[in-house]
């Protein structure tokens, strides 16, 4: 007669098992003393901790009333509503850069050494976060490894731009971190510049030559959104764990009207980021194999280590028709397996 | 809708400062990080609201020991003294009584893994099997396991203290 394990009837307890199982466990007890004097010493032990664990309690408050937090709410969204159209600006900026194009008479502009007010000082180094930390994917992959190649929009001529194939140098990982580096430095300048100017000055874009299409390793842009704003565009069907807040949400349009691919990135209660991502087959599984050869997150988001790790996270797939449903993240191959069957139940009830 | 939060608000909200207070070990630290959530949680609406709220809680919890950490290298780099251990220990809070059984408790607390307390406190935040395995990327099965694990290893931890002190480990 097989006994009910320990660790079973502690979900029994606690309500954590599903009806069938339920039922076959109670039905074991009922003829199985052993099991019983089990859950009488699991049930004792769980009433133990809950003893224990409420002597944990901080003396009670009143809290405060919810409209109170309502104001706050209110508060807090019109102060990141003023921040983040500055923000918006820098970002596309640094987007454009990265897809060869330059402001080469407003990044001149930017030499004159204007003061900085205190206010706008405080919103650029907001601004300079976000910006790193919406903007540095595309761009990091595309302006070069070449840190002394004048990158800076400081340098007040048009940078150079040469696209590498990805796999070519050994020293990639080191150079893509370089890369990143020079790219968010250079980012946090072009924020800082633009806080002090006007926020929309006019622009002279100039072209640069036309890099080679296959080296590129994002084809088209990824536009980088909030949660609000992947909704409004996606209708309900925007791929995430319910439950778990939402750090970004990234939608890369596909190319000639096909349909996009979404990356959202959420956080679990360790700090871990996971990523959901889901589009056509064919993009996903290219995204995915680029970053298993890459072995590095195709996005970055602000407490990402500033050098890629080698072991950067796992990923699991699963199509479904002609899409494809992929998480990443530097978890257990069975929690991902589990996470993503539940994304997939989750999408398929929307 | 405003009023289901409303209501999330008013059934969880003491949950929310208690799972927070074993986190940061400061009551009033606790409650302005609570209302921080909720006034989070207006503005992101999300969808499985309990859930997200101790996800968030369990993040601004983390990020302020990490900011609490910096302040005081910070201060022992000034002064001259070798870098602290980076654990926050629990303040001598004014407000709470740090009598014997609270402090052997916290102690018991500590033996646990990190993983293994966090999935204790949620389960004891009243989270339920799903909800914690979304929330701390486990599978549903493994929780059982995990809480079978750390309530065995806390009640044990708590009782082999008091046997060491003398106190009877049945008073509690």
């Amino acid at each position: 007669m097989r006994h009910i394990p320990e660790d079973e009837l502690h979900a029994y307890l606690d309500q954590g098992l599903s009806r069938t199982q339920c039922v076959e466990i109670e039905s074991h007890l009922a003829d199985c003393p052993s099991c019983q004097a089990m859950r009488d010493g699991i049930a004792a032990l769980r009433d133990r901790t809950t003893a224990l664990l409420s002597r944990l309690t901080p003396p009670r408050n009143v809290p405060p009333a919810f409209d109170v937090l309502r104001r706050r709410a209110v508060e807090a969204a019109s102060q990141r509503r003023r921040r983040l159209s500055i923000v918006a600006w820098a970002a596309s900026l640094v987007a454009a850069v990265g897809l060869g194009w330059t402001a080469s008479s407003f990044l001149r502009s930017s030499d004159t050494g204007r003061p900085v007010s205190p206010v706008a000082a405080r919103e650029s180094t907001d601004a300079q976060r976000t910006v790193a930390s919406t903007s540095v994917a595309p761009a990091a992959r595309l302006i070069a490894p070449r840190p002394a190649a004048g990158t800076s929009p400081a340098a007040g001529r048009p940078p150079k731009r040469a696209i590498r194939a990805g796999a070519a140098e050994p020293t990639r990982q080191t150079a893509v971190a370089a890369a990143r580096a020079e790219s968010v430095a250079a980012a946090s300048r072009t924020a800082a510049a633009l806080s002090v100017l006007d926020p929309k000055p006019a622009l002279e874009l100039t072209q640069l030559e036309q890099p080679d299409r296959r080296a590129l390793e994002l084809n088209g842009m990824w536009r980088t959104m909030s949660w609000d704003g992947a909704k409004a565009e996606a209708g309900e069907r925007v791929p995430h764990i319910d439950g778990l807040p939402v750090v970004q949400v990234q939608i890369q349009n596909g190319e000639r009207g096909s349909r996009p691919v979404m990356v959202v990135a959420q956080q679990l209660s360790s700090g871990q980021v996971i990523r959901t991502i889901e589009g056509p087959a064919t993009d996903v599984s290219q995204m995915l194999s680029r970053r298993a050869m890459a072995d590095v997150d195709t996005v970055f988001l602000p407490g990402d280590s500033a050098v890629p790790r080698p072991d950067a996270g796992r990923a699991m797939a699963m199509q479904v028709g002609d899409r494809m449903l992929a998480i990443t993240g530097d978890l257990p191959s069975d929690s991902l397996r589990a996470m993503i069957r539940r994304l997939n139940a989750e999408m398929r009830s929307k | 809708m405003t009023d289901d939060l409303d209501q999330l608000y008013k059934s969880t909200y003491t949950a929310v400062v208690r799972f927070l207070y074993r986190k940061v070990w400061d009551a009033e630290r606790a409650e302005d990080l609570a209302q921080e959530v909720f006034v989070r949680a207006l503005s992101h609406r999300p969808e499985k609201p309990r859930a997200w709220v101790f996800a968030v809680a369990a993040n601004l919890a983390r990020d302020e020991a990490r900011a609490a950490m910096r302040r005081k290298r910070h201060l022992t780099l000034l002064k001259g003294d070798p870098i602290a251990q980076p654990t926050i220990t629990p303040a001598a809070d004014d407000t709470v009584e740090h009598d014997e059984q609270v402090a052997s408790v916290q102690e018991a607390l500590n033996t646990l893994t990190p993983r293994d307390r966090e999935i204790l406190l949620l389960w004891d935040a009243g989270l339920s099997y799903p909800e914690i395995a979304a929330q701390t990327g486990l599978a549903v099965g493994a929780v059982g396991t995990t809480l079978a694990r750390a309530r065995r290893r806390l009640v044990d931890a708590h009782d082999r203290q008091n046997v060491r002190t003398g106190t009877d480990a049945a008073h509690s």
